[in-house]
């Protein structure tokens, strides 16, 4: 059983292929890295599973669903609802004065009580008076505008990186986006917040759901934070920390998304040996919690040491993939790495 | 780390000008500091609504007044006896606040994914709409004029009268309170959190399954209520929707000066902003006017030589000091301070 399927995925910025007729199969709770040289297109697959490019052809499926918004019966009926509210604003703005006139300023004799149903049926008799110009134009002109506006912003927002967050994938990121000024814990809250009940009333007026939330996800974000080996810089700001301890941070934030599928961009850039072994013993600890971990590693040791399965990327497309042994011993793997002339100049 | 002051700014600010009235009564003769103080507070809901968007969410609005003048403008109809509505102070002011609401959400729906500058030049034009449109409806807002004069409030069987200024005092500083509140619990919930992810990171924000269009049109949407709410103890301060002119550009840019003088993001820069820029304009200014005309150190016909005129320039003056030696306002969040004066963040080393 895959987790995540991607099949002959294409990404093409203009006129550059990034990834090419990639497909590749995620097995459920097993750790996968994807290597290859730089500007191999290893991002760029990490951007399209996410939701930050949206794929030119080919499809991603995780847990068999593609991680795109769904076209529900609750959307068709809100981008009716914008459709309908733009073409009824229309209609008011093309005839606020005569309706103001003839509702409320005829019917309104000074400091008397005002005949509300009489305005009520002045307003309709002036619709009904009507032409075609006052009401059908402007409801037509309003609607197509607000539908086809709406329905643009849904289609342009199909592939977004929360959609594929509140689905169970969750990323780090090749040179760390923490939110610096914010401490640790906050952070690691932060990535908590799409699995928060809290609504605008409960925070604004601080109701009793408010305070029980903000205890158990504080206890939750420290449990994580126990997790990384970071409880002790809880209350740092996250521009503070030591580089080792923003990547394990960014992880700890990763995490608290309460992801099924976990995507690390390149987690060991800048460790030393023993910072990579503590590293490669976590990445170990969130496959036992029942994670699959996707990654892309430079850092050989790390790649054959953890790696189940692992996939090369040259020039956007996959050129091998298998077990480390498999892939290590890959004459086109050792040729995108060396050049294709290494083994004759080795020769000579 | 600077040890943090026990009670926040905000509070403290808000206890001493529940205190001043008071004061002024105990103490002998003539007093008027509170008075004054009255617009300070509209001018500072302005500016906390303005906080919510720029301060915590990071987007420039160059057009409150805009939602100010809905604000005014809604409360000044709803109230007026020219026009059947003649609702009582409270609810005129929630369906103000409602009007507020929906006019931030329905200007937000269509713009809200441009980033920056463009939402800027967005919202600079908003403010001019409204302008224009306040002056050119003439048989609904009485175009130039304005609709007046408004009855004055009366809360809880309680009628206001221009005399006597401490009720409205009361009134205006027990909606600063609230509002002031509010913003500070969002501001310490999930909410203001993600507000300020966004501001820091969209991206990675939305990695971590925030929805970056819904929190902006959330921000959106109550910092253009917040900016109506002032409208309308405008409105009802003035007796008067005031006229279309009230709300141009300029008040907008004075509410942007309040939130970056105070201190962006810090509710209680904010009042202090508020305090600084206004209560310099309405006494500063007026107190210097009135001393040098008793010593006749200046003639009323020499425009250059009075300080009101100067009132501009000296607000762009003080914009360009606290750009150049304190970006962070008189007293930041400490976020923003660490945002502004950024260090290198640590190098990896070469791998």
């Amino acid at each position: 059983m895959s987790i995540l399927e991607i099949s002959k995925l294409t990404v093409r910025f203009g006129g550059l292929t990034a990834v090419n007729s990639v497909s590749l199969d995620i097995p459920t709770n097993e750790i996968v890295s994807v290597i290859g040289p730089n500007g191999a297109g290893k991002t760029t697959l990490f951007n399209a599973v996410t939701g930050i490019h949206e794929p030119t052809s080919g499809t991603i499926r995780f847990d068999g669903r593609e991680t795109r918004r769904p076209f529900r019966t609750s959307t068709a009926l809100t981008l009716a609802l914008v459709g309908l509210i733009a073409a009824l604003s229309f209609i008011l703005i093309v005839n606020i004065e005569p309706l103001w006139d003839a509702t409320i300023t005829s019917n309104y004799v000074y400091q008397q009580p005002f005949p509300w149903t009489k305005a009520l049926s002045s307003a309709v008799g002036f619709f009904s008076g009507q032409t075609g110009g006052r009401l059908l134009l402007p409801f037509l002109i309003g609607g197509i505008l607000g539908l086809a506006g709406a329905l643009a912003i849904w289609f342009r927002n199909r592939y977004a990186p929360e959609v594929a967050a509140r689905a169970g994938i969750a990323r780090t990121f090749q040179n760390i986006r923490l939110f610096n000024q914010m401490s640790a814990l906050d952070n690691v809250l932060l990535g908590m917040d799409s699995r928060l009940q809290t609504r605008f009333w409960h925070a604004a007026l601080r109701l009793p759901l408010f305070w029980r939330e903000r205890r158990d996800a504080e206890q939750r974000a420290m449990e994580i934070l126990r997790f990384v080996r970071l409880d002790s810089e809880a209350h740092q700001l996250a521009e503070n920390l030591a580089y080792g301890h923003q990547r394990r941070l960014e992880i700890a934030r990763a995490l608290a998304v309460q992801p099924r599928l976990l995507l690390l961009d390149e987690p060991a850039a800048g460790m030393n040996p023993a910072e990579a072994r503590d590293l490669m013993n976590l990445i170990h600890e969130i496959r036992d919690r029942g994670i699959t971990v996707l990654l892309i590693e430079h850092h050989m040791p790390v790649v054959m040491g953890i790696s189940d399965r692992i996939a090369v990327l040259d020039h956007g497309e996959k050129i091998a993939e298998g077990t480390p042994a498999e892939v290590r011993s890959n004459v086109r793997v050792v040729e995108a790495y060396l050049g294709k002339d290494h083994e004759d100049a080795a020769a000579t | 780390m600077a040890a943090r002051p026990k009670i926040p700014f905000h509070w403290s600010f808000l206890l001493v000008a529940a205190l001043i009235p008071l004061v002024e009564l105990i103490l002998p003769g003539e007093h008027h500091i509170g008075d004054l103080l009255r617009p300070i507070f509209i001018m500072a809901l302005l500016g906390l609504g303005l906080n919510i968007l720029t301060g915590f969410t990071g987007i420039l609005n160059l057009g409150v007044a805009a939602f100010m003048a809905v604000g005014a403008y809604s409360y000044a109809i709803l109230t007026c006896d020219i026009y059947p509505f003649r609702l009582g102070f409270w609810c005129a002011t929630l369906v103000t606040v409602l009007v507020g609401l929906a006019v931030g959400f329905f200007l937000g729906l269509p713009t809200i994914r441009l980033r920056g500058d463009y939402l800027a030049i967005v919202t600079l034009a908003f403010g001019e709409i409204v302008e224009d449109v306040l002056k050119n409806l003439d048989s609904i807002t009485k175009g130039t004029e304005g609709i007046n004069p408004l009855p004055a409030p009366s809360v809880f069987g309680y009628q206001f009268r221009p005399e006597t200024y401490q009720p409205w005092y009361y009134l205006f500083l027990g909606f600063l309170a609230l509002v002031v509140l509010i913003n500070r619990n969002l501001h310490r919930s999930r909410i203001g959190r993600a507000w300020i992810s966004i501001r820091e990171d969209e991206l990675a924000s939305s990695c971590m399954g925030i929805n970056p269009m819904k929190a902006k049109l959330l921000a959106f949407a109550l910092g253009a209520a917040q900016c109506s709410l002032a409208g309308a103890l405008w409105a009802s301060y003035l007796g008067s929707s005031g006229e279309p002119g009230n709300y141009d550009f300029q008040v907008s840019i004075i509410a942007l000066c309040m939130v970056i003088v105070g201190g962006m993001g810090n509710i209680g820069g904010v009042l202090l902003g508020a305090l600084v820029i206004t209560g310099f304009n309405s006494i500063v200014l007026e107190t210097l006017t009135d001393f040098l005309k008793a010593h006749q150190l200046i003639s009323s016909s020499n425009v250059f030589t009075a300080p009101g005129n100067w009132k501009y320039m000296l607000y762009g003056l003080a914009l360009i000091l606290m750009m150049r030696f304190r970006p962070e306002g008189l007293l930041p969040s400490r976020q923003l301070k660490a945002e502004l004066h950024h260090q290198e963040p640590p190098v990896p080393p070469a791998s």
